[in-house]
């Protein structure tokens, strides 16, 4: 790394503490009594110790021979404790369900405080910890678990003179090209270049609280961590502890822990969260995430040595730079809350508007090896040529639908303004049939985009996406000009129908009535976890961000995150392996529902519901999207009587109507399929014609009508579960007596459409 | 090579293993190309089959009685239904008789109906014999297999036996040809196609 050049728009944060400050580690072991103490300590005690003590509050208890036991830590949800044992064999000490170990007790709470790992929560420790000096370090010796965990109030204060110059680590963004990057500073402190030095404007922050985050999804590919390089955990490295100190590199079984193996790069992949850049924003959570091998840059990997493999990897000390994202080695770990999997479209476009730019303010010279440049510029060009691409499909697509005179400006308009002036009169249509109308516009707006020669040209050029790809692309380009004028509108619409036939008033008392259950009353098996007070707060604030977009691709997209928190609240405490399946998710999901706003997520619901783009359906979102569908009407058709038994008749008919509309998207995505295995070439636009034709008359003979509860009943006994079975006689012969009435034509229409 | 995206449902009650052995099938070979799902609820796995690649879609579903109600939701439009039992809970053999019965009068018409026995490693304390629910799921021409989630025994032949039972595309031209003009008669082979 002796060769430096330029980057412009470099952020530097500084990460090295005051040379007069004692290394955190060093402090860790001069109090390790506060947070590991003695006998009489026993598990009992610390728990009641840490009673309303902060998330990430720890203390480690010991066993009877007074060796550390057992790591327990407060998950911040109403005393909660979760416990994690410690195994201490020969000197080398580590949690029982993770395999890194460290060579003492100090090192291995450092690191889990840096990263959680195999943790719900990363361990915090205290912050006044790193403004102790010398002076006061006498103090530490001498520390109670009670203060450890409730420091007194002048040592919170310091808390708030915190300076940046006490962190321990940080991160570095660059950007070239448009591109950022997060590289973790451990790796340049240990290969010595010297740019770092140069202090910037500290306003990282929160990126450095990110940067604590890691996966234990992925397999460990790399080494091992050396002892020398994570000295640089440590404030102060000095040469007496860069011997001593350090995380002893993951053990496996087929890789016994002897001597510690040279190790490489400490470089942390771009996560989702961090690449947006305002150049950027447009894209793409696949693509900050460089997937293919042909990204990977084996001179970036400093040693070649071959690596071990390791079930354990954890995402910021990996080996290699810009390696192909690794794959889970199980499922069943629990998921990063990173989005990683999404691809397509930034959910945070419209935010992103609006963010400063973090990479343009520091044009002086921060240099970075060529070979990083070289790699950096590679990939920004990469994305920059792609996002450019969408853009001008975008800015195209809102240009035409300025364009005096033009086809499509007038079908823009004319769809604006007859939708303003739909679904306001009670008397005619309900929510989702006017929605349904919405959605059929929208195909044929679409197919009138789809007839300009210049945008086919444009969607031609586009190379790197696939079929669907492309089909979200045009979609989302359409919601931003004939969505985004409506989408208030049809919020109001939806609440309107909801309130004037009273379903809203009978989905929020069955919320009082189910909201102090516990997700196992709600039929979650024993064990599973629910999300603490943090992630459901970050919940409830996707589920506003999901109501203020417009786009029901986009909102789906929100779903999924949320769904993924949800996900990893469920596992936190779960032993690791686990399967968490529908089993349990539903009921989560439930729980989760049952503490936020459902109308407001009823009305979201039923928008992307019925304006997705039916190809969507059958991938994840659309199961994700079922499934809160699902729960929603768990919800409002609860009974308490036939809780466990069943659901009510009532219930029935509206998931039967609702299979209509299922089997209509179904068909439609049917035909897509055909699309997707292919390229599209010149005959393109005949095919979606004939597509979206389809998709228009199945919508005008399939409407529903959710007032029709004669017909609905009729309709619903051939189509009903056997759970029906269990209804009182009555009810039964009622059915039946409707349903010799006639199978109703809507009955055969959707056979009908089965058949197709 | 066309990919055909496969939506298959996982009924069952609760408790007999559904998602542990869609987790096994995901996880043993996994695919590279595939990004990773969000959760255990539904994934995703792409295996060869003849021409084709089966991509399967596959949807998990509660298993709790109180649920029941929810399923036609998630089987709806499904190319197959995968319906699981525990060998050591009689119960379970009884609610798989329900979901055939429900999936065969109500769920999607042609639809692949595959019966797995699951925990067979635990044949020991086996209530369901092995016999009996063979003829059971040959009475109703229904895949049959007894498989071990925890020691990956017949999963993948699961699966494999799911996807040769999935017609392939009719229309030669589909097969064989990059790229084809959808007409405005669908080919009668694309109810199948999902």
């Amino acid at each position: 790394m002796a060769v430096h050049s330029q980057v412009n728009g470099t952020t530097a944060i500084p990460w090295r503490g005051s040379r007069r400050k004692r290394s955190l580690l060093e402090q860790l072991k001069d109090c390790q009594d506060a947070w590991c103490p003695r006998a009489p300590w026993d598990r009992d005690r610390a728990h009641a110790a840490m009673c309303g003590a902060t998330r990430g509050s720890f203390l480690v208890v010991r066993d009877a021979s007074s060796q550390p036991s057992l790591l327990c830590v407060s998950t911040g949800a109403e005393d909660e404790v979760s416990e994690y044992s410690i195994n201490c064999k020969d000197a080398v000490f580590q949690l029982s369900e993770s395999r890194l170990s460290f060579s003492d007790l100090p090192q291995l709470v450092l690191f889990y405080s840096l990263t959680r790992d195999v943790l719900a929560v990363c361990l915090a420790i205290p912050h006044w910890m790193n403004n102790v000096t010398e002076m006061n370090n006498d103090h530490l010796s001498q520390l109670e678990p009670k203060t450890w965990l409730f420091p007194p109030p002048e040592q919170t204060e310091e808390i708030a003179h915190k300076t940046m110059s006490s962190m321990m680590c940080s991160i570095q963004l660059t950007s070239s090209n448009g591109a950022m990057c997060i590289i973790n500073p451990l790796y340049l402190h240990e290969h010595g270049d010297d740019w770092l030095t140069q202090r910037a404007p500290a306003c990282q922050q929160s990126n450095y609280t990110r940067m604590r985050r890691l996966s234990t999804t992925r397999t460990w590919a790399g080494s091992g961590l050396q002892s020398k390089r994570a000295i640089s955990l440590d404030q102060e490295p000095s040469a007496a502890s860069a011997e001593s100190s350090g995380l002893t590199r993951a053990r496996s079984a087929d890789y016994p822990p002897t001597p510690p193996t040279p190790t490489t790069v400490v470089l942390r992949r771009p996560s989702r969260d961090l690449t947006h850049s305002p150049t950027q924003r447009a894209s793409t959570g696949s693509l900050s995430t460089p997937s293919t091998p042909g990204n990977t840059t084996p001179e970036l990997q400093c040693h070649s040595s071959p690596v071990p493999q390791s079930p354990h990897r954890v995402s910021w000390i990996e080996d290699g730079f810009w390696l192909p994202p690794p794959r889970p080695s199980s499922l069943l770990h629990p998921p990063s809350l990173e989005l990683d999997s999404l691809s397509i479209s930034s959910i945070e476009e419209e935010q992103d508007f609006q963010m400063p730019s973090l990479t343009s303010h520091h044009p002086s010279a921060h240099r970075l090896a060529d070979k990083v440049i070289h790699r950096l510029s590679a990939v920004g060009q990469a994305l920059g040529g792609l996002i450019c691409q969408k853009k001008k499909l975008t800015y195209r697509v809102i240009e035409l639908s300025e364009k005096k005179n033009g086809a499509f400006a007038e079908a823009v308009r004319a769809f604006v303004e007859t939708t303003h002036k739909g679904g306001t009169d009670p008397s005619r249509a309900t929510g989702s049939e006017f929605l349904q109308e919405v959605r059929s516009s929208l195909t044929s707006l679409r197919e009138t985009l789809l007839d300009y020669p210049e945008i086919h040209t444009l969607l031609e050029s586009i190379t790197d996406l696939n079929d669907s790809e492309i089909d979200s692309l045009v979609e989302l380009s359409l919601h931003k000009v004939a969505l985004k004028p409506v989408a208030t509108h049809l919020y109001t619409c939806i609440r309107t129908s909801w309130t004037n036939d009273g379903s809203f008033e009978k989905l929020q008392s069955k919320q009082r009535v189910l909201e102090k259950n516990s997700v196992e009353e709600l039929g979650g098996s024993a064990g599973v976890g629910v999300p603490d007070s943090v992630i459901l707060e970050q919940i409830q604030q996707r589920w506003t961000t999901m109501h203020e977009t417009y786009s029901p691709n986009k909102k789906v997209q929100i779903l999924l995150k949320v769904c993924k928190s949800i996900y990893h609240g469920m596992s936190a405490n779960a032993r690791s392996g686990t399967v968490f399946g529908a089993d349990d998710f539903l009921p989560c999901l439930t729980w989760v529902l049952l503490r936020s706003d459902l109308a407001t997520l009823q009305v979201d619901t039923d928008y992307m519901m019925e304006l997705l783009d039916p190809a969507q359906l059958q991938g994840e979102g659309g199961y994700y999207l079922t499934t809160l569908y699902a729960s929603l009407y768990y919800i409002s058709s609860f009974q308490e009587r036939l809780a466990v038994r069943q659901l009510s008749v009532e219930a029935q008919h509206s998931i039967n109507q609702w299979h209509r509309r299922r089997t209509l998207h179904c068909n439609q995505s049917r035909r897509s399929k055909h699309r997707r295995t292919i390229r599209r070439q010149a005959g393109q636009e005949k095919h979606i014609d004939a597509l979206e034709n389809e998709t228009e008359s199945n919508t005008k003979a399939l409407q529903w009508e959710r007032k029709d509860v004669e017909q609905e009943l009729a309709d619903q006994s051939p189509t009903s579960p056997p759970a029906l079975d269990c209804q009182p006689e009555t009810q039964q012969e009622d059915i039946t007596s409707k349903q010799e009435d006639g199978l109703s034509p809507c009955v055969e229409a959707e056979e009908d459409q089965e058949g197709v | 090579m066309a990919i055909r995206e496969l939506k298959v449902c996982l009924l069952g009650d609760t408790g007999v293993g559904k998602s542990s052995i869609v987790c096994r099938f995901v996880q043993d070979h996994f695919d590279h190309n595939i990004s990773p799902t969000i959760g255990a609820s539904f994934l995703t796995k792409t295996v060869p089959s003849g021409n084709e690649l089966h991509k399967f879609l596959i949807w998990d579903t509660a298993g709790q009685e109180r649920f029941h109600s929810l399923a036609p939701m998630y089987y709806r439009g499904s190319a197959a239904a995968v319906i699981v039992y525990d060998i050591t809970k009689l119960d379970s053999f009884q609610t798989l008789k329900k979901w055939v019965k429900e999936l065969k009068e109500h769920g999607p018409e042609d639809i692949v109906v595959a019966i797995a026995g699951n925990k067979n490693d635990l044949g020991d304390i086996r209530e369901v014999p092995m016999k009996e629910a063979k003829e059971f799921a040959e009475s109703i021409a229904a895949i049959f297999i007894e498989t071990s989630a925890r020691n990956a025994v017949n999963v993948e032949e699961l699966f494999q036996k799911i996807s040769k039972q999935i017609p392939p595309l009719e229309n030669p031209e589909v097969e064989s040809n990059e790229s084809f003009k959808l007409t405005r008669q669908p080919a009668p082979s694309a109810r199948r196609c999902c």
